[in-house]
C-alpha cells in the first residue's frame, strides 16, 4: 500500500502508481500536488516515467529515522530558515506572544494525539513512551516540575498576556487546519504514522540540530542567561531544548522499527511530510499572531 | 508565481488572460494586484518585478508609467497573505 503525501489517499500497488496519481493530479492543475511536486521533484515539467523515477527517489532510504531528520532539516533550517526560525534567533516580545497563543492550541492537540495513538496499539513500549510524553507536556510532575504547557503559559504572562485571554482567544485558521489534519491521522491512521506525524516536529527544539547540518538552531542559546527575554521565557525555551532531544530522537527510533515490521515505511514517509506542510503553516501562524498583537 | 511548469491554470486578471501552474498562484497574484492598487490608487499596472520564494517572501516593485511603487509580501501555502508591507 502506498498514500499520496498531500491528499494522504490510500493507492493500491507501488511507486508506480502513486506517481501516477501524483502526475494526474498535477495535470488536473490541483495546488496541493503541485505544491510537494516544486518542493521535493522539480520545478520543470517531465513526461510521467521520468516523473515516476524521480517519485521514487525522493522516498529512498537507507533509514527511515536519518530521512525523516534529512527532511526536516532541509524544510526548516535549510538555505531558507522558516521565518519563525530566524525570528526565534533573538525574539521580540511579540513573536514570543504569537508562540504563547497559538502554541496553547498546539499543545491541546498534542495531549490527545498522544492518546489517541495510544488507543491505536496494544504495543507497551510506545503507550508507555506516549504516557511519559503527556505527562511532561501536559500535566508535569507534583508540584515541582511545570508542564511544558504551564511554562508556556507563564512565559506568555511574562509579558503582559492573561491567562484567561490565551484560552479564550481562538486560534488562528492555518492552526485550526494542522490542529483538525493531525488529530485525523493520530486517530484515524495507524498508531505508527500518529508518532510519525507528530514526534518528527518535536526536532524543531532539538539542540543536536547542528549535528544534522543546520547551520543555525531553534534559538541563541545566548538568550537564556543573557538578561534579553524574560526568566519565564528561558525556562519555557530550556525545557524543551533538554526534553525534545529525548523524546524525537527516541520515538524516531520506535516509528522506524514499527514501520518496517508493519511493511509501512512509505505511508510514515508522507505523513510527515504532510505533518510537515502543516507546521510550516503552524509556524507562520504563530508570526502572524504576534504581528496582530503588535498592531492591537 | 512559483516558476513551476507544472499544472495548467487560466485566469482573467485586469482583462488580460494569464496562465498559473493553479489557482493557488492565480490568488495570489490577483491579491497582490488589489493591494498595489489600493495602495497607489492606480487604476491599472503595466509591469511587476518580483525576487524571492515561498520561504522568504517576494520582494517585488510595481509600474505604471513613470511611477513605481516598492512593496514586499508572504504568504501562506493556501495563498492567504501573512504580511504585505510598502518598502
Amino acid at each position: 500500500m502506498m498514500r499520496c503525501p498531500t491528499c494522504l489517499v490510500e493507492l493500491e500497488g507501488g511507486f508506480p502508481e502513486l506517481g501516477r496519481h501524483i502526475f494526474k493530479q498535477q495535470r488536473l492543475a490541483d495546488a496541493g500536488h503541485i505544491t510537494w511536486i516544486n518542493r521535493y521533484v522539480s520545478k520543470t515539467r517531465t513526461d510521467e516515467d521520468t516523473f515516476i523515477s524521480k517519485v521514487i527517489a525522493v522516498f529512498q532510504n537507507d533509514s527511515l529515522k536519518e530521512w525523516i531528520i534529512h527532511q526536516f532539516v532541509k524544510k526548516f533550517y535549510g538555505d531558507d530558515p522558516h521565518r519563525f526560525v530566524i525570528a526565534m534567533q533573538r525574539p521580540s516580545k511579540f513573536v514570543l506572544l504569537g508562540y504563547a497563543y497559538e502554541h496553547h492550541h498546539f499543545l491541546k492537540q498534542w495531549v490527545k494525539s498522544c492518546a489517541s495513538i495510544i488507543s491505536n496499539t496494544d504495543i507497551e513500549e510506545v503507550q508507555h513512551y506516549e504516557l511519559d510524553n503527556i505527562s511532561s507536556e501536559w500535566r508535569g510532575s507534583g508540584n515541582t516540575v511545570p508542564s511544558h504547557h504551564e511554562l508556556l503559559l507563564r512565559m506568555g504572562e511574562s509579558y503582559g498576556a492573561k491567562r484567561e485571554d490565551i484560552y479564550s482567544t481562538e486560534a488562528l485558521d492555518p492552526t485550526k487546519l494542522a490542529i483538525s489534519t493531525w488529530d485525523y491521522i493520530c486517530r484515524d491512521l495507524t498508531f505508527v504514522e500518529g508518532m510519525a506525524a507528530m514526534h518528527s516536529l518535536e526536532l524543531i527544539a532539538n539542540r543536536n540540530i547542528k549535528n544534522y547540518g543546520s547551520p543555525i538552531g531553534y534559538f541563541d542559546p545566548e538568550i537564556l542567561s543573557d538578561g534579553s527575554v524574560t526568566k519565564e521565557t528561558a525556562e519555557f525555551l530550556k525545557e524543551g531544548y533538554m526534553a525534545d532531544v529525548i523524546h524525537s530522537e527516541v520515538a524516531l527510533d520506535l516509528i522506524e522499527k514499527y514501520s518496517k515490521k508493519l511493511n509501512i515505511v512509505q505511508p510514515v514517509q508522507a505523513v510527515v511530510m504532510k505533518s510537515m506542510e502543516e507546521f510550516d503553516n503552524y509556524l507562520n501562524a504563530r508570526l502572524e499572531r504576534g504581528e496582530m498583537l503588535e498592531n492591537k | 508565481m512559483c516558476n513551476a511548469t507544472w499544472g495548467e491554470y487560466w485566469r482573467d486578471i485586469d482583462g488580460e488572460s494569464m496562465l498559473f501552474c493553479c489557482d493557488v498562484c492565480a490568488d495570489i497574484f490577483q491579491t497582490m494586484v488589489n493591494k498595489v492598487k489600493e495602495n497607489t490608487g492606480w487604476n491599472s499596472i503595466d509591469s511587476v518585478n518580483l525576487v524571492g520564494n515561498y520561504n522568504k517572501g517576494r520582494e517585488c516593485s510595481a509600474k505604471n508609467g513613470d511611477e513605481e511603487f516598492k512593496y514586499y509580501f508572504r504568504t501562506y501555502s493556501n495563498g492567504k497573505f501573512i504580511t504585505f508591507e510598502k518598502r
